[in-house]
């Protein structure tokens, strides 16, 4: 079975409860990856970080160093990946 | 004092990188028995070819400065203002880092929002998302604001860049507007200089605008003296003369390389096909066609045409029916600048850009353009100054000469090089911020500098004197009650001073992070001492123009005294108040370690300042160089190649129309519209660039008759390094340094004599000084050089010395660029003799 290794950031790793974990899926795409994560409130991860299909403006996913656009959570995943999730923090200064 | 672990008994030199200014030119330290006895350029280091500013050469007075705090400080003295002993105390880590945990932790619990921060140490900007893991959004400071406001996020817009300079290498005519580049100031001054002689040396004609004879307007072939906030007019008025009168610009660059040819409606969008796709006009077919369908030599790049009952006209037509009023005698009115120069200097420019011709580098053949226009500061960090950067650079795309030889070149924020992204209709995706995403919009707001009504600004810390005082009137719902300064001096850098003293009385407490005392640490509850740049660790590659690399800041001695890196005082305070596991997550997004996860920080174990650089060097440059590698041969600095500096974007349009500008500011009408609110200013959200006053000019008919401005030479940054007694001395010793300058004509017309005490009265404050009168100042100007701007300092030489600017300034949105939130750096005065 393919399995892709889950880094979670900030407050998806508060979704999660872990901050690293393999995770080995049945079906390859990373929405259903998403799918397949259950967090702490009972939902999945996708439940929490999708709306209507596309990933929430608040927070990113990076699969092998590429930052996912929101309507590319069917890409599929071949087993082996590195998937980052994160809460984006818009509030760092600078000027 | 101690030895340094590292550093043998007999004399040594150490490499690491300059932390005077943000830029960091790599340097090499001589140490002899634990003591830094001289600092000079590495001349191995390809971004300042072994050269050093005054600054550079200074850094030892800071590292052994008799005033320095070197060891942590509460305040014993309830009572704060002006002039009010704090009466410091030295206290243990413990007990400091034991206080802010105790009154940072009680206002995180309560609403987190209610910290304010000031943070102003560029070289650490993977240490500005502090405040927000603490969950605070506010932002307090303006010191790259008064810079950066309005420049960055056109830059970033245009080509990716977050900064720009002409080709030193190659350009043959250099337009310089209110910019120190290669002269004094800007980019990696120290290589930029030797960049510049060398350019000089092989003809390089250089024509310089500002009000003051600045080292690049005396070194010029040309200096032209302008009124400030009015080079965009002159500008203006040259793009009139190329397309109006002398019909000479580059073609086939606007109409194969931007948007320029794409269909403009009269609502101002572009037209755009079922499928949505941008139109052009075909010559071919005598109709608008997708704009990847026309064959580019059919494409019209002017003209109005009808088209099922509208009329659209190319975007570049549109720009050239609205400059066709922008005559050089109409310009010449504002700028204070002849017509005939006007069109003598854009006929120059013209002719030297050499339209049409290529070059081949490393076998590869491009358009060759060795005329171009640079900018900064001073011309563009105005009220419009969204105009002025898109001004500067439209007028340079009319040559053709963005990111190719010879001209206008994008400079990167750092090693990761431009933001390139495809964007709408074949055009490089705008990228006004590189620093942060934009919040979006929210009402009310949670940000107190109104970030989120800013979709492409950076941070308008300056209308912290506005919001905090009058909270109501933009809807925000708590005040902040808490404040952390790290190495920024809000009562030197913001405008209004009398309103900062006012917010910061209301700080229930205050803590600073900084390495010496200022106007603002002396309001502080407590001190915590950071160690200099010659103490501490770093990479550092910040707006490299020739190069890219990181260069490894390492201490050279022994901390001095009992001082910590930043670092570790924000992770210590981070740990106490229980978010340190959230502090190493943002520093996984900032650091880039989320795109590679072997490197990614535990968070829940503590990471040191070495590991944490260490972690950083591998995950750019490899596991054989991490910091060990660094430690030994100092950088990693490499030129960059053709193909990183030329046209990185390959065959992605740059934009000419900025339709992403219009099209946010009618989505943020709408969005103010339906919270109620009607009078927030939004007219400098345009596609194109024209002439309007700003209220510096309209200052001018209630009686203000002059301008002000300040400026600032190669012996200083910012203002920290005016406390320093080397560069102070050598300031002393330049009569441009020695006082409020006004020109002989002014002068005796208002009757001052060198010497003579003067004040200077804008609508916002006044300041007073003494009057040095020079040639080398537009007779409508009074000049106050940033290096006699403190009113504060622990050195009794300079106690006093000279003029607080920023007292001049305004901090309300009258007086800030509307679309960007960059805020007007010059005002009007009256002017009378005391």
């Amino acid at each position: 079975m393919p399995a892709a290794n889950i880094s979670a950031l900030g407050a998806t790793r508060k979704m999660l409860g872990f901050s690293r974990r393999r995770v080995e899926f049945e079906r390859a795409t990373v929405a259903e990856l998403l799918r397949s994560l259950g967090t702490v409130d009972g939902r999945s991860l996708y439940d929490n970080l999708v709306c209507e299909g596309r990933l929430r403006g608040d927070f990113a996913i990076v699969v092998n160093g590429l930052s996912l656009k929101s309507d590319q959570l069917n890409k599929p995943l071949q087993g082996g990946e590195e998937v980052v999730t994160m809460a984006i923090l818009r509030h760092l200064h600078g000027g | 004092m101690a030895v340094a672990q590292s550093v043998p008994a007999e004399s040594n030199w150490i490499p690491s990188t300059c932390g005077m200014c943000l830029h960091g030119c790599g340097i090499r330290v001589q140490v002899r028995d634990g003591v830094a006895l001289k600092i000079e350029g590495d001349p191995t280091n390809p971004d300042n070819l072994g050269k050093l500013c005054p600054k550079g050469n200074a850094g030892l007075s800071r590292l052994y400065d008799s005033t320095r705090v070197l060891k942590p400080m509460k305040r014993t003295n309830p009572r704060k203002g002006p002039g009010i002993d704090p009466k410091w105390v030295e206290i243990s880590w413990d007990e400091a880092y034991g206080t802010v945990a105790r009154e940072l932790g009680k206002v995180r619990a309560d609403d987190p929002r209610k910290l304010l921060c000031a943070i102003g140490d560029f070289q650490r900007i993977l240490l500005w998302g502090w405040p927000a893991v603490f969950g605070s959004p506010n932002f307090f400071t303006s010191l790259g604001n008064y810079c950066g406001g309005s420049y960055h996020p056109v830059n970033g817009s245009v080509d990716g860049s977050f900064a720009a300079i002409n080709d030193y290498d190659r350009c043959n005519y250099w337009i310089q507007i209110g910019s120190g580049d290669g002269f004094s100031s800007h980019l990696h001054l120290s290589g930029s200089a030797k960049r510049m002689a060398d350019a000089r040396m092989r003809g390089m004609r250089v024509v310089t605008l500002d009000p003051r004879m600045s080292v690049a307007a005396a070194k010029a072939d040309e200096w032209i003296p302008t009124l400030p906030g009015t080079d965009r007019a002159f500008v203006l008025g040259m793009a009139h003369v190329l397309i109006h009168e002398l019909k000479q610009y580059d073609r086939e660059f606007l109409r194969d390389r931007t948007n320029a040819p794409y269909l403009v409606k009269e609502d101002g969008y572009l037209l755009r096909d079922d499928e949505g796709r941008a139109m052009v006009w075909d010559m071919q077919l005598a109709a608008p066609q997708p704009w990847n369908a026309a064959a580019p030599a059919d494409m019209a790049l002017e003209g109005a045409y009808e088209f099922a009952g509208m009329r659209v006209r190319t975007g570049f037509q549109v720009w050239a029916d609205q400059l066709r009023d922008h005559t050089p005698e109409r310009m010449s009115e504002i700028c204070t600048v002849s017509a005939e120069t006007i069109r003598r200097i854009a006929r120059e420019f013209v002719e030297a850009a050499q339209i049409g011709a290529t070059v081949e580098i490393e076998g590869k053949t491009y358009p060759f353009r060795p005329a171009a226009l640079n900018y900064y500061r001073g011309s563009q960090s105005h009220a419009n100054g969204l105009f002025d950067n898109l001004t500067y650079k439209m007028f340079n795309m009319l040559v053709g000469n963005i990111d190719v030889p010879g001209g206008h070149l994008g400079v990167p924020l750092d090693h990761r090089g431009f933001f390139i992204h495809e964007g709408e209709d074949g055009v490089l995706k705008p990228e006004p911020h590189q620093l942060h995403p934009a919040p979006p919009f929210k009402y009310p707001p949670d940000s107190t500098h109104l970030m989120e009504w800013f979709p492409i600004g950076f941070d308008a810390g300056q209308l912290n004197t506005e919001t905090l005082l009058e909270p109501e009137r933009f809807g925000l719902n708590y005040s902040p009650e808490v404040m952390l300064m790290y190495h920024s001096n809000p009562l030197w850098n913001l405008p209004e001073t009398d309103k900062v003293e006012k917010i910061m009385a209301r700080m229930k407490f205050v803590v600073a992070i900084d390495i010496q005392r200022t106007e603002s640490t002396e309001w502080a509850d407590v001190f915590l001492p950071d160690h200099t740049y010659l103490e501490s660790y770093l990479l550092n590659c910040l707006e490299p123009p020739a190069v890219t690399g990181h260069s490894l800041r390492q201490p050279v001695v022994e901390p001095v005294g009992d001082t910590k890196d930043a670092y570790e005082i924000l992770t210590e305070i981070a740990e106490r108040l229980g978010f340190r596991d959230d502090w190493n997550d943002l520093l996984n997004v900032v650091t880039g370690f989320t795109a590679n996860p072997k490197y990614l920080l535990d968070p829940e174990k503590r990471y040191g300042v070495e590991e944490l650089w260490d972690r950083y060097a591998r995950s750019i440059y490899g596991d054989d160089k991490g910091l060990d590698w660094f430690k030994e041969h100092g950088h990693a600095v490499r030129y960059r190649t053709p193909e990183e500096t030329y046209m990185p974007y390959g065959k992605l349009r740059i934009p000419f129309y900025f339709e992403f500008i219009k099209r946010l500011g009618d989505e943020m009408q709408q969005k103010f519209e339906q919270v109620g609110m009607k009078d927030w200013p939004l007219d400098n959200y345009q596609p194109l660039p024209f002439w309007k006053n700003s209220q510096v000019i309209e200052d001018g008919k209630a009686g203000y008759r002059f301008y002000a401005i300040t400026f600032k030479e190669s012996l200083h940054t910012f203002a920290d390094t005016v406390v320093m007694p080397w560069l102070s001395e050598v300031s002393e010793k330049d009569a441009i340094h020695g006082g409020i300058l006004v020109n002989p004509i002014t002068a005796e017309n208002l009757g001052i004599q060198t010497g003579s005490r003067i004040r200077l009265t804008s609508p916002a404050g006044s300041i007073e000084g003494q009057a040095q009168v020079v040639e080398g100042i537009h007779p409508e100007v009074f000049g106050v050089s940033n290096a006699i701007t403190r009113h504060f300092v622990t050195n009794d030489r300079q106690k006093q010395r000279g003029s607080h600017f920023n007292r001049l300034l305004t901090g309300s949105m009258r007086y800030t660029d509307s679309a960007t939130g960059g805020l007007e750096s010059s005002a009007r005065v009256r002017v009378e003799k005391i």
